[in-house]
């Protein structure tokens, strides 16, 4: 490290600093149709995210695809602008307890509007710019799935892993070969693997280069973007093995982003589950294993397979994620929840979901009036569709727990009103010491 | 169909016979290196109606292995080294109607009897009396009445496996048409030997043999409605198999394309599609890899339950281990070409043999593991070009004795359905000095 770096940043490992706060993030990506492109609604692909990341420590995100966990990890990388909320970089404990104050608050006054915006500028990483994106840059390394597509393949492997030295003027010339070999041992590749191209390396050895790029700098957090998925077991272990000597090491924070719970129990302190671009549990991984408070917790380990266990048999979670441009209301995870309950949030598209399986139900809708999400009429073609629609609601077809929300079905001719009772997002409670879930089921 | 008898010694009578046996199968690809030996020398079978488990590292020669059954390795650069791959048909028993009985030993399926000797034993069946059939030498024709209809098999990525510009039911229908003709024509109430150009038109449509022209004959008045009957003959027959994969709403699915349907779903259609003609062996090949582990669940409780239903055997191709344990009977573990071990898939799990399958099981982050103490297995996957006789797996195992080095270890039984290669199990007789054994580790 040069001095210059040195005094960018307090020295490692001090308590009284995170590394990272995420607070509230939300990511949306327009849909745009028709000859103008004109945005029809949006993708909420990360909607009110928050966590943190405390120096020398592994964050699990976990989830299955589409939920956001990759665009999350861009967010916090600086590769895309988030469009709410904001990630937040070297702040010490008493500034985050002050930013969560000033956040918390719903109308601000004129002066705590002006420091939000100094703490904003100065920490926020969409916000930053000269010096501090620099340090950011520097501090905040991102090691990807496929090591393939995000090496260079016609740079050599001391140019690839050089480029971060350059670029931040660390070192040139003979200096920055030597400090290429140092890094390379460090990850296991030896001097003779300098003047070799990607393609000529194993994946295994390949992900091993993208370390050492990442450990270039010195960086204080790595963004692990599901770096073993594509390796074989063997090699993983290698893998993992390696990423954890390096933490200890260097007193490195890992996000540890996968789908893979045999390795993120392996990994991480903490976990975050997330569904639909929303955290549905937060919390130490000992408690997220044995104690899960969320259904979706439960169904996500229920399916997948462990090596150890001899009996437990996998349980298949039913239905298909939804739509994340079309979240479901209450809790999002309702529409597959086994044990949902009346008030989780029941809304005319789940009067859709349930039966557009169901042969005949649907080929005659004609359209659909909306008072809200909760309440709307459906017009059909003719008076039998309507009058099936309306048995098949009350019948068995769909969860006790949907019927008893349903507050008013009443059959005008050829249309059907269907009203449930309104109900508000779920948000994250407490459920124990750091951990958090959002379910309106108590079951601690 | 060329017939041709297996090696090995005559099984008595009416004795359950293998569906498959693999027998020192060779594979090998030219490459500018050198030639490499994908897979070399391995064997085994796959018994009526069990659920066989093919695992290894990426390169162990898994795949090659899988699609040898079907003739899918390109040649070249592939070259077929040797060894054969003897498949035996096997059919509903006539005694009982697959419910089980004494002459199909409970399991409700017979092996069709050969063609020459009709079940008296003879030299082309090697004195066993069934049908057998040498994948890798019969003639392409006859390979092609065999493919999708006896033997099925899915691919890893569904999206890369079905044809994006066909909807769900040409997709379907095409599997109907090729080898279900003669019972289209009948569900349609279409005489099938009727004469004239009308009947050849519409025998040619149902085999999937009609041309552009021929096409739009079918679609003139006289010869529409017949068409539309033996269209609708096919669609039943869909959705039929749809419904069987758990699809809700078959008939509206149907219609779709494949880049509207989830991963899970597409994966679903080429289940229905592989199964849709009944087959005795259906190969996966790492059908979950790309799917969610929720999703992953379903699919391989819907493998299992139609395998139980069908009595379908399963050769079910994958990297991991844990999945392998739910689905599978018998695992066989692949290294570098060779088989390392076959066993009954509890006992790998509880007691292995082969060093190389100790590693992979101690490499999978477990509760019990400390953080960053995972036991990886050291080094890589060696080179297959040219290898020497020596154990593949000489250079990585941490029990290696000289020995190892000088020769080549062949699968030999070890106890109760378990085989292992590995000197560990079998010391050769005249090198007493370097025995491998588990008491000493070099690494």
């Amino acid at each position: 490290m040069t001095a210059a770096g040195d005094t960018a940043r307090p020295p490692r490992g001090s308590r009284d600093e995170v590394v990272l706060a995420v607070r509230d993030l939300g990511k949306y990506f327009p849909i745009r149709e028709g000859a103008l492109q004109k945005v029809v609604g949006h993708i909420k692909a990360v909607d009110g995210v928050s966590f943190d990341i405390a120096p020398g420590q592994t964050v699990g995100l976990v989830g299955e695809s589409g939920c956001g966990k990759t665009t999350l990890g861009r967010c916090v990388a600086g590769l895309s602008e988030p469009t709410n909320g904001g990630v937040y970089f070297g702040l010490e404990t008493a500034t985050k307890e002050r930013l969560d104050s000033l956040l918390s608050v719903t109308e601000r006054t004129a002066s705590q509007e002006s420091e939000l915006e100094q703490l904003d500028n100065r920490h926020r990483v969409d916000r930053m710019n000269g010096d501090a994106w620099r340090r950011y840059r520097r501090n905040c390394q991102v090691v990807f799935q496929e090591s393939f597509a995000s090496l260079n393949p016609r740079q050599l492997v001391k140019d690839i892993v050089g480029r971060p030295l350059r670029v931040h003027r660390e070192a040139s010339g003979s200096q920055l070969t030597e400090r290429v070999v140092e890094l390379l041992a460090q990850v296991g590749l030896g001097r003779q693997h300098l003047y070799r191209f990607p393609h000529q390396f194993s994946g295994g050895q390949r992900q091993r280069i993208s370390i050492a790029r990442a450990l270039a700098l010195d960086p204080e957090l790595v963004i692990l973007d599901e770096p073993t998925s594509a390796l074989d077991v063997s090699v993983q272990a290698q893998i993992l093995n390696l990423l954890h000597e390096l933490q200890q090491e260097r007193h490195l924070a890992y996000l540890f982003i996968t789908h893979d719970l045999s390795v993120v129990r392996h990994m991480a302190d903490r976990i975050v589950v997330m569904y639909v671009g929303r955290v549905a549990e937060a919390g130490p991984t000992e408690v997220i294993f044995d104690r899960p408070q969320h259904p979706y917790t439960e169904a996500l380990l229920a399916s997948s397979p462990d090596v150890d266990a001899h009996t437990v048999d996998l349980q298949a979670l039913e239905g298909a994620i939804p739509d994340p441009a079309l979240p479901p209301q209450g809790c999002r995870f309702h529409t597959r929840c086994a044990v949902a309950t009346p008030t989780c949030g029941w809304e005319v598209d789940d009067v859709v979901r349930w039966l557009e399986d169901v042969e005949g139900t649907f080929d005659t809708l004609r359209g659909v009036t909306r008072m809200s999400p909760f309440d709307a009429w459906l017009s059909f073609e003719d008076e039998a569709a309507a009058a099936s629609l309306a048995a098949t609601l009350r019948s068995e077809a769909i969860p006790q727990a949907m019927r008893t929300a349903l507050e008013e079905l009443t059959v005008d001719a050829r249309r059907v009103r269907v009203r449930f009772t309104p109900v508000d997002e779920v948000q994250l409670t407490v459920r124990g010491s750091e951990h958090v879930a959002a379910c309106v089921l108590d079951r601690a | 169909m060329t017939l041709v008898g297996s090696d090995g010694p005559a099984p008595p009578a009416l004795a359950p016979a293998p569906v498959a046996s693999v027998v020192d199968l060779r594979v090998h690809f030219r490459s500018k290196a050198g030639i490499v030996h994908a897979v070399d020398g391995v064997s085994f079978d796959i018994a009526d109606g069990e659920t066989l488990g093919l695992v290894g590292e990426t390169g162990c020669g898994k795949s090659v292995t899988a699609r040898s059954f079907l003739r899918l390795v390109p040649m070249p650069p592939g070259i077929q080294a040797g060894g054969s791959i003897l498949f035996r048909p096997h059919r509903t028993c006539e005694t009982c109607s697959g419910n089980g009985c004494a002459v199909c030993h409970e399991s409700g399926r017979v092996p069709d009897a050969c063609a020459t000797c009709e079940g008296a034993g003879c030299e082309t069946c090697a004195g066993s009396g069934y049908l057998t059939v040498d994948l890798l030498e019969i003639p392409e024709q006859d390979l092609r009445t065999i493919r999708g209809n006896r033997i099925a098999m899915i691919f890893q990525d569904p999206g890369k496996a079905l044809n994006p510009a066909l909807s769900i039911r040409d997709q379907l229908a095409e599997v109907f048409y090729q080898h279900r003709s003669a019972e289209l024509l009948a569900a349609a109430a279409i005489d099938g030997e009727a004469g004239g150009p009308a009947g050849t038109l519409i025998r040619r449509k149902a085999a999937l043999r009609s041309r552009l022209l021929e096409d739009a004959l079918l679609s003139l008045p006289p010869l529409r409605a017949r068409r539309n009957k033996l269209r609708a003959a096919a669609d039943d027959r869909i959705v039929a198999a749809l419904a069987e994969t758990q699809i809700p709403n078959p008939r509206k699915v149907m219609d779709r394309y494949p880049h509207e349907l989830s991963g899970g779903m597409r994966q679903r259609v080429m289940i229905a599609q592989a199964l849709a003609c009944d087959p005795d062996l259906l190969i996966a090949d790492e059908p979950t890899t790309a799917l969610d582990v929720t999703v992953q669940a379903r699919i391989l409780e819907l493998v299992r339950e139609l395998q139980s239903r069908h009595r379908t055997s399963v050769l079910y191709i994958s990297h991991d281990l844990s999945l392998v344990r739910r689905v599978c009977d018998r695992v066989a573990v692949m290294y570098a070409g060779r088989i390392a071990e076959v066993a009954p898939a509890e006992q790998i799990f509880s007691d292995p043999s082969h060093p190389y399958t100790r590693g992979l099981l101690a490499a999978i982050p477990a509760t019990s593991h400390e953080r960053g103490r995972l036991v990886a297995i050291s080094g890589t996957v060696p080179e297959l070009i040219n290898p020497t006789p020596a154990c593949r797996f000489a250079g990585r195992c941490p029990f290696e004795a000289p020995v190892c080095r000088a020769l080549e270890p062949e699968p030999k039984p070890t106890r109760d359905g378990h085989q292992v290669a590995c000197f560990i199990h079998h010391p050769p007789r005249d090198a007493a000095d370097g025995v491998p054994t588990f008491d000493r580790q070099v690494r």
